[in-house]
């Protein structure tokens, strides 16, 4: 089968990447004892999953800390911000923000076959499809609290939340800049899971126009308060544009 | 008129002739009657005779119409007043009944259909009539003149089936088409007969409506509208003084339910719908002022308290019972226990309660309102009490064994569970003066060796000191200023009761003369509010209470301000009590405190409930939790449907309960 070239975010970025990639085929091919030729369709090697591993760390620690995650998305050619990365820490099942562990690193990789920047690259169109299948999605969104949230708290800070729901709600809840609005105006601080979980269901069975919310639907209360800030909003813009 | 006379006369002749003569031919047919007439099962002579009758001679040409008309005009003219042959009515109408053979067609078709209808037309212009006159009880006696009338004579004369079709029609036109007119008849209706307590007359109404459909829910409709506003009135917080009085403000909610109890027993025949209506406008207007609960403890404590006024026991008991008739209507009975144990702690410790009876009293009356959960800890207050009093008869021996004598302190003191007694935030702050706190290190001792393991905090703010005290300056003397040589007295000696805090203040002026208001509170250490309120009692009170006085003589209290003891006090008494500044109920901000606190206690017992029913249930959907919730929690406060969500989400918060992942809407118990 052919070398299939896969489109990267940034074009200078894969030549660099690209470059490294060469340079790990080199040295891998010193070290493994498998024929392997790293090329994408190579056999996923765990050792070599190990040693990639290690290009990201301090010294000896076992650990992927946020300069190491910096490196490593800017060799895959995506922005930290980026879904997608948060698609792939739910693979790893990353316990933390900003770090992956060497067994979460193992565990998520070996799922998807990548041992080196190349064959992840070839995995990430299929890491953003993952998003489009409800269920998988919803496993993210709900994975996606408890990995940006502060170990500390039980509940996630207000800041955080809103920058998480605009990465995952943003394009696809139409309500959502309201919802955004709604919140820097409010008093709330945190959000908790039980609100967090709410928040998707509410996005995908609650119409735009509100008419399907009903008052008893054991919706947690901000999002009550949220459907009477947003009547009342509603409310003033017919009286504004009736004038 | 004799015309008409004469054709009744007439018809009821050919009649009776008719009558008499079926009679003689059915006799001498009485055989083909038995047999022929039985077999063939066709009608029988006598019969065949009526049918005959009516067909060709009642209902022969005009002779139908003119009997009807005749008959009409007859009933017409006796309701004008006029007299009328009413024996010849009656021939008439029973000839008629008869002439139906099985039936009453013939009778309903040929009078009494056109009669009601006529009826209902003379009855319509009357009420135009009767209303005019725009009285309302008039009116009422009126209708039930014409009712009385008009049953009378279907009785007697018409035929007796007619008399409720006939009361049907004048209800109808006199009273259910004008019911809201009549009870809403200005200067004379409903509101004006409560207003004025016209009891009788609305008696009169209430029977009169009570005869058609929805009369009452008009009349019970207007007495609820009326109830309400006045009840709204004695309750809104207005410059009307009596609102911020508790105890006016009770008393008048008690007279007004006196007043409408009254209404209820005689003019509504203590009507369940208007018993139920009345209880419910009570229970809307009591509750729209939030002081209420306050204030009805405070009225309970007013009653309890030593030197109720002009009340025999047996008044007290019943005004206790009123008041718990109010208190059923009480939505936030929790607020209420709260400063119901308030005022009884503050009764008990200084010693204001008639008697134990009486309280014990009361509260059984509570008990049986609200359960135990309310009573026990009040219980606790009175155990403490007791077991005080023994622990004063072991300290006495105690320190008659020690043989000390406590430098002259004559100590009591009581101990109270802290569990029990409404608690302060912390104990406020006070500099006792030496010989009394010797006194009481000396029982802290005994009762530590006795209870190791507690701890004892003394609060000051609290409790009551009786001291001597003696002034050496000589008697002002009113009017003249003379310099006659009047007998000096010589100092005056007497006892004077004050609160811990005043004995504090005054002890001081043992050592010094004077002392500025910036000096007191150095030494005594005893919070601004409360300083100025002692201060106010003992320099600015009455001339017969005045121990100190201050300089300059104004009345506000300045930090420079210097006090010193009144030597020209005087009074009658020996004993002197001095009356502090107290103020009835508690200022806003002690208000917003208590309500806090309320607001706390609810959150518990809502989560509380919660977990009580989810364990019991294990899974339930959020509405009918919500509901279980209200039912459960009602004979304490109202919670509203979002306050208890709060509390839910709180708990799946903290993970005592889960939403079920196929329904969102329904929560499972996590154990």
């Amino acid at each position: 089968m052919p070398r299939r070239r896969r489109v990267s975010a940034n074009d200078d970025s894969t030549r660099a990447c690209s470059k490294r990639a060469r340079t790990t085929v080199v040295s891998s091919r010193k070290s493994s004892k498998l024929a392997s030729h790293h090329s994408p369709l190579s056999a996923f090697s765990s050792k070599q999953c190990i040693t990639w591993f290690h290009e990201y760390t301090n010294a000896d620690e076992d650990v992927i800390g946020p300069e190491g995650m910096e490196k490593f998305c800017e060799d895959i050619g995506v922005e930290p911000e980026n879904i997608v990365m948060l698609v792939l820490a739910w693979k790893l099942d990353a316990k933390q923000m900003g770090f992956f562990t060497l067994p979460e690193w193992l565990k998520g990789f070996s799922e998807i076959l990548c041992d080196s920047v190349e064959k992840v690259q070839g995995k990430l169109e299929y890491l953003r499809s993952i998003l489009n299948d409800p269920v998988q999605f919803k496993s993210i969104y709900r994975y996606a609290f408890d990995f940006a949230r502060d170990k500390d708290q039980r509940s996630m800070d207000i800041d955080t939340a809103k920058a998480m729901l605009t990465l995952l709600l943003g394009r696809q809840w139409v309500l959502y800049s309201c919802f955004h609005q709604f919140l820097e105006q409010s008093k709330y601080r945190v959000i908790n899971k039980d609100q967090w979980c709410n928040i998707l269901e509410f996005s995908r069975t609650i119409l735009p126009d509100l008419s399907n919310y009903d008052v008893d639907g054991a919706w947690p209360v901000i999002l009550d308060e949220f459907v009477d800030w947003l009547k009342t909003r509603q409310q003033l813009h017919i009286e504004v544009a009736q004038m | 008129m004799s015309l008409n006379n004469n054709f009744l006369q007439t018809l009821n002749q050919a009649w009776n002739d008719h009558q008499t003569s079926m009679v003689m031919i059915r006799d001498i047919l009485m055989y083909m009657d038995r047999v022929y007439v039985q077999q063939n099962n066709v009608d029988n002579v006598y019969n065949l005779g009526l049918m005959i009758f009516r067909d060709q001679v009642l209902h022969h040409g005009q002779i139908k119409d003119h009997l009807q008309q005749t008959l009409l005009d007859m009933v017409m003219c006796e309701r004008k007043g006029e007299v009328v042959d009413r024996g010849a009515v009656k021939n008439a109408c029973q000839m008629l009944m008869v002439l139906g053979i099985d039936s009453r067609t013939v009778y309903e078709e040929d009078f009494e259909r056109p009669f009601l209808h006529q009826s209902a037309e003379f009855f319509r212009l009357e009420s135009q009539k009767f209303l005019g006159e725009n009285s309302a009880s008039v009116y009422i006696k009126k209708v039930e003149a014409r009712i009385n009338e008009e049953a009378e004579r279907a009785a007697h004369y018409l035929d007796k089936s007619t008399v409720n079709p006939i009361i049907g029609v004048v209800e109808k036109e006199l009273i259910c088409k004008h019911m809201k007119t009549i009870v809403e008849m200005e200067n004379s209706g409903v509101i004006h007969m409560l207003k004025n307590h016209k009891t009788e007359d609305l008696a009169c109404m209430y029977k009169l409506l009570k005869r058609v459909d929805g009369g009452l829910e008009a009349m019970s409709q207007c007495v609820s509208s009326y109830l309400r506003e006045q009840g709204k009135a004695l309750v809104t917080e207005s410059e009307d003084v009596d609102t911020k009085n508790p105890i006016n403000y009770v008393q008048n909610l008690l007279d007004l339910k006196d007043r409408f109890d009254h209404f209820l027993h005689e003019s509504f025949g203590d009507d369940m719908k208007f018993k139920q209506v009345i209880s419910s406008d009570f229970e809307y207007f009591l509750n729209l002022n939030l002081k209420s609960p306050e204030y009805l403890s405070l009225f309970i404590d007013d009653k309890l308290k030593k030197g109720v006024k002009g009340l025999t026991e047996q008044e007290v008991e019943l005004v206790l019972d009123k008041t718990m008739v109010l208190f059923r209507f009480l939505q936030e009975k929790d607020v209420f226990e709260r400063y119901y144990k308030q005022h009884l702690a503050k009764r008990l410790l200084l010693n204001k309660s008639v008697s134990d009876d009486s309280e014990k009293n009361m509260i059984s009356k509570l008990k049986t309102e609200c359960g135990c959960q309310f009573t026990s800890k009040l219980e606790g207050m009175f155990k403490d009490m007791t077991v005080s009093n023994t622990t004063m008869e072991e300290f006495k021996n105690h320190i008659q064994a020690m043989g000390s004598n406590l430098s002259g302190v004559d100590l009591y003191v009581r101990v109270l569970t802290t569990g029990f007694w409404p608690t302060q935030a912390s104990s406020p702050k006070c500099t006792i003066p030496t010989t009394p706190r010797q006194a009481f290190e000396i029982f802290k001792r005994f009762y530590l060796a006795k209870h190791s393991g507690r701890q004892l905090t003394l609060q000051p703010q609290l409790g009551s000191a009786d001291l001597n005290a003696t002034f050496f300056g000589s008697k002002k003397e009113d009017g003249a200023t003379s310099t006659l040589n009047k007998t000096s007295s010589g100092p005056r000696k007497h006892i004077i009761q004050v609160s811990t805090y005043q004995m504090c203040i005054l002890m001081l002026f043992n050592q010094r003369d004077k002392l500025s208001y910036e000096e007191i509170q150095t030494e005594t250490d005893i919070g601004e509010k409360d300083l100025i309120r002692m201060l106010q009692s003992l320099a600015l009170g009455k001339l017969t209470q005045r121990i100190l006085v201050k300089e300059p003589k104004c009345k506000e209290i300045e930090p420079t301000h210097i006090f010193s003891v009144n030597d020209q006090f005087t009074s009658k008494l020996h004993r002197v009590k001095i009356q502090a500044v107290v103020a009835k109920g508690e200022s806003d901000p002690e208000r917003k405190e208590t309500r806090c606190k309320v607001d706390e206690d609810r959150k518990h017992e809502i989560e509380a409930a919660i977990v009580r029913i989810m364990k019991a249930r294990k899974r339930m959907q959020h509405n009918v939790l919500v509901t279980e919730v209200t039912q459960q929690l009602k004979s304490r406060f109202l919670p509203s449907p979002v306050i208890i969500k709060k509390r839910i989400e709180g708990l799946i918060e903290r993970e005592y309960l889960a939403r079920t992942p196929e329904d969102r809407k329904v929560y499972t118990y996590v154990a």
